[in-house]
């Protein structure tokens, strides 16, 4: 039987991913038949390299569950998840999701979010270089035009919104003895890197609602009422603020007539 | 809130915040760090010499995963992480 190019890769590749398919049609070596353990060197070195790119985005969450639990959860990733980008450093972007669906791990409920921030570091790290909103050009902004305006979101720009304190765990896990969270409460977490470092934020938690509708493209108007339906100490002036500050935006909305 | 209410609002209230900032031009890079301190928290992460995957050439391992005999049971310092006074797993897993 022949196949045509692409369904011999497709084969060979799911072949690679599963252990308990057989060796790939026409696959041969020197004496003409086909080597299983040869067959095996090749696939593991694939799950090891994988399995070793997750680990390297993932480090936290890997101390979190121990190294063989986190090999073993990243491996029942890789078999269904191959490479979608050529650039390894995009690989693993879902498995949060992943995790989150994961049962061995589901006891540890935090887990998801704590990877999630993981990401949202790498993807920081490797985004576009802008230049952060200057708190001037929002200073210089007409009053009557403020509820209708937009801002356009930093390219680095990642928002975390857990129930669990999914900072404080991260942060604990920058040292190299990990000491108890006490203070358990739900934690929202800003990602961004304004410059040439990634800086992690624990937001105030009236302003999370505020922050997550500016990021999905709201109005200031509407993003301001949301945060203020469901946290009447929600302060406009200083969340706004205080979010230019951290380089959470790039620029006003140009497409609203805003003169940047 | 009506228009010109939720207008004179948002505006007193930037207003309000941006006078507790003395600027002119754009604000210097210490001005930046200062204010980082004074809204939310800032955590502090370690150097970023963890680039990725891929941005190092490392080579593969000779370890063998293949074998699936691992058991389900997260290991790591998650046993150290409170829950509601409760350690961060609420129950050790069977594998």
């Amino acid at each position: 039987m022949t196949m045509d190019l692409a369904a011999s890769q497709t084969a060979f590749a799911d072949a690679l991913l599963h252990a308990d398919r057989p060796v790939p049609d026409g696959i041969t070596t020197a004496r003409g038949e086909a080597d299983a353990a040869r067959f095996a060197v090749y696939r593991n070195n694939v799950f090891v390299g994988l399995t070793k790119a997750l680990a390297q985005r993932f480090p936290v969450t890997e101390r979190l569950v121990g190294t063989q639990f986190f090999v073993a959860m990243a491996r029942a990733y890789a078999q269904d998840h191959k490479p979608a980008s050529p650039l390894i450093i995009e690989y693993g972007g879902d498995f949060p999701d992943f995790i989150a669906s994961f049962q061995p791990a589901s006891k540890l409920a935090y887990l998801p979010d704590v990877a999630r921030i993981e990401a949202a570091w790498m993807r920081a790290y490797h985004a576009a270089d802008a230049t952060p909103l200057d708190l001037a050009v929002l200073a210089a902004v007409a009053p009557e035009r403020l509820a209708d305006l937009r801002l356009v979101a930093h390219p680095s720009t990642g928002l975390i919104r857990s129930g669990y304190p999914v900072g404080s765990i991260w942060s604990a896990h920058q040292l190299e003895t990990v000491t108890p969270i006490t203070d358990w409460r739900p934690q929202d977490v800003l990602v961004v890197r304004p410059e040439m470092t990634v800086n992690i934020h624990i937001l105030p938690s009236q302003d999370a609602v505020f922050a997550a509708c500016l990021f999905d493209g709201a109005t200031l108007g509407a993003a301001a009422e949301a945060a203020l339906t469901e946290a009447p100490a929600f302060d406009f002036g200083a969340a706004l603020m205080g979010l230019v500050s951290l380089g959470a935006f790039r620029a006003l909305q140009p497409d609203e007539g805003n003169v940047p | 809130m009506n228009r010109s209410t939720l207008t004179l609002t948002l505006a007193g209230s930037l207003a309000t915040a941006l006078a507790s900032v003395a600027f002119a031009a754009p604000l210097p890079a210490e001005k930046m760090v200062g204010n980082e301190k004074c809204y939310g928290i800032a955590l502090k992460g370690q150097n970023d010499c963890a680039a990725g995957a891929g941005t190092t050439c490392a080579g593969t391992s000779t370890m063998d995963y293949q074998g699936n005999s691992w058991k389900a049971v997260p290991a790591g310092t998650c046993t150290s992480m409170n829950v509601d006074g409760h350690k961060g797993m609420l129950e050790p897993m069977k594998g």
